[in-house]
């Protein structure tokens, strides 16, 4: 594409996002049944604080301590992904384990959600110790040329996650 | 590759939203556009608008994690555009978290802010998706130089880090894969054995098929029936009880019950064919109707149905679930059921119809 005619778009594309932007404000500031804005604009700036300062710095500090614990790379990456999975379904599960007080409508959490919480983490806890048990007891097997090339450095430990 | 991947997921949110916004609150043009057809239509773009809201989690925690150093910058504003480039950033990591956070906690009933769900969470859509666009704008050479595996800045990425940024991507994946299984069930019935983190089962309820809004808090607990009559207005207003209802002709219908939380399950319904109690008031084609619910209170005790779902064979006044007389819970002594229709406006309890 010329570069005149990208520099188009992407100015035809940013207005564009302005005036979308512009219609939420006006939506969040005229529409009746939000009485106050302020509330929103509170619960926005949270959403950052509790991301920003408290979940972020939790996964790195996580990511840390991993580097240093867990070694060798392939294995490594085993209990990331493992952590990031257990970490997702956590937080999926939670506004399904936190709600105060029992729901009046029966149909609204009908599962024993605790149990199932429980017994997702423990599949994901054997199924990642049985992948570790079995990379750590074999020794490696010589890497044939083509996974060779594709992975340069697979079992050269990368630097901790940042 | 997560940015373009949470862009399609923020893309297809706003879309089935749109969706969903319209069919429930349709500006006065598009009343009579609205389609009866697929009938399946709202079971799938609102499932979809919450297993996608639920797949992005993985996708923003990823794409946040990999650009969370930027965020100490320094120094921390280098000119008034970027300034302003950061601002709109801020705009859209907070809606993006903001949105399938308030999402996830609607779809439990759980409303710990001091603001409606609805509106706030429709308002707060057009800032995420307009932040979108901008920031797109803002990175557009940025993408251009990374959008294949050949392009000139992933080939300046660092080949040691390669295996590491694979095995990252393999994570994120099988993560939104987990969190989907665990869930989707709640509208992909035969999923719903393993939807074990989903907050609706498609196996609980009574009749075979969850509740939205129970009789209690209709305020309609301990209703019998006992001096029940339909009433109906039109050019020839007449009234109905239960068992001159009964008698009318009765048709089936297999129809969803589709929830603006993402839960939907399929169901036979009996009942009268609206289009016959229509003919009865000699009210002509095309005409619009307003259903008008016995419950005490709820913003959708009175909703209006255009001539597209009013005509269709398919609209019934349901008086039978699966086979048995409606349990109160799911609108005894008759509802509506209409196809490709958000559930709330599938009112329960009815006790008039009016021409419009």
């Amino acid at each position: 594409m010329p570069p005149g005619l990208t520099a188009a778009a992407r100015w035809t594309a940013g207005a564009l996002g302005v005036a979308l932007m512009a219609f939420g404000t006006y939506v969040l500031l005229t529409d009746a049944h939000i009485h106050d804005p302020q509330d929103v604009v509170l619960w926005l700036a949270g959403a950052i604080a509790v991301h920003d300062g408290v979940l972020a710095p939790l996964v790195l500090a996580v990511g840390l301590a991993l580097g240093v614990v867990v070694r060798p790379a392939p294995s490594r990456w085993i209990v990331r992904g493992a952590l990031m999975v257990a970490g997702c379904l956590t937080l999926v599960a939670l506004p399904n384990l936190l709600p105060p007080g029992r729901p009046t409508n029966i149909t609204v959490l009908p599962l024993d959600y605790l149990t199932n919480w429980l017994l997702l983490l423990a599949i994901i806890i054997v199924f990642t110790a049985t992948v570790l048990a079995v990379l750590n007891r074999r020794p490696r097997r010589p890497r044939s040329a083509k996974t060779a090339t594709r992975c340069p450095s697979a079992d050269r430990p990368t630097p901790p996650a940042p | 590759m997560l940015g373009r991947l949470l862009g399609i997921a923020f893309a297809i949110c706003f879309l089935t939203g749109l969706i969903s916004h319209y069919l429930q609150h349709p500006p006065g043009w598009l009343v009579d556009a609205l389609p009866a057809r697929p009938v399946w239509g709202y079971r799938l773009t609102q499932g979809l608008h919450v297993a996608t809201g639920v797949a992005a989690i993985p996708l923003l925690l990823a794409k946040l994690w990999t650009v969370y150093p930027r965020l100490f910058a320094w120094p921390p504003m280098r000119s008034m555009a970027h300034g302003l480039e950061r601002a709109a950033v801020a705009v859209l990591v907070a809606g993006a978290v903001f949105e399938p956070a308030t999402g996830l906690l609607n779809s439990v009933q759980w409303y710990p802010w001091p603001f409606p769900f609805i509106q706030v969470h429709w308002a707060v859509a057009w800032l995420v998706i307009g932040a979108l666009l901008l920031h797109v704008a803002a990175k557009g050479p940025q993408i251009a130089a990374h959008w294949r595996r050949r392009s000139p800045g992933t080939e300046a990425l660092p080949a040691e880090d390669l295996p590491d940024r694979r095995a990252l991507l393999v994570g994120v994946g099988v993560a939104v894969g987990a969190v989907t299984v665990t869930t989707v069930g709640q509208s992909v019935t035969p999923l719903g054995r393993v939807a074990l983190l989903a907050p609706r089962s498609p196996q609980h309820g009574p009749q075979g098929l969850p509740i939205n809004r129970t009789a209690a808090a209709a305020g309609m607990s301990g209703f019998t029936g006992q001096g029940w009559r339909l009433a109906l207005a039109g050019p020839r207003p007449y009234e109905l009880s239960l068992d001159e209802l009964r008698a009318l002709p009765q048709y089936d219908a297999e129809l969803p019950i589709s929830c603006v939380e993402g839960w939907s399950k399929s169901a036979r319904w009996t009942g009268v064919r609206v289009r016959d109690l229509l003919d009865r008031l000699d009210a002509p084609r095309r005409s619009g109707l307003r259903v008008i619910s016995m419950e005490r209170q709820g913003s959708y005790r009175v909703t209006e149905m255009s001539h597209t779902y009013a005509d269709d064979p398919l609209t019934l006044l349901a008086l039978r679930l699966n086979g048995e007389v409606l349990s109160l819970d799911h609108g005894f002594p008759a509802r509506i059921i209409a196809p490709n229709r958000p559930g709330v406006l599938q009112t329960k309890w009815v006790s008039r119809l009016e021409v419009l």
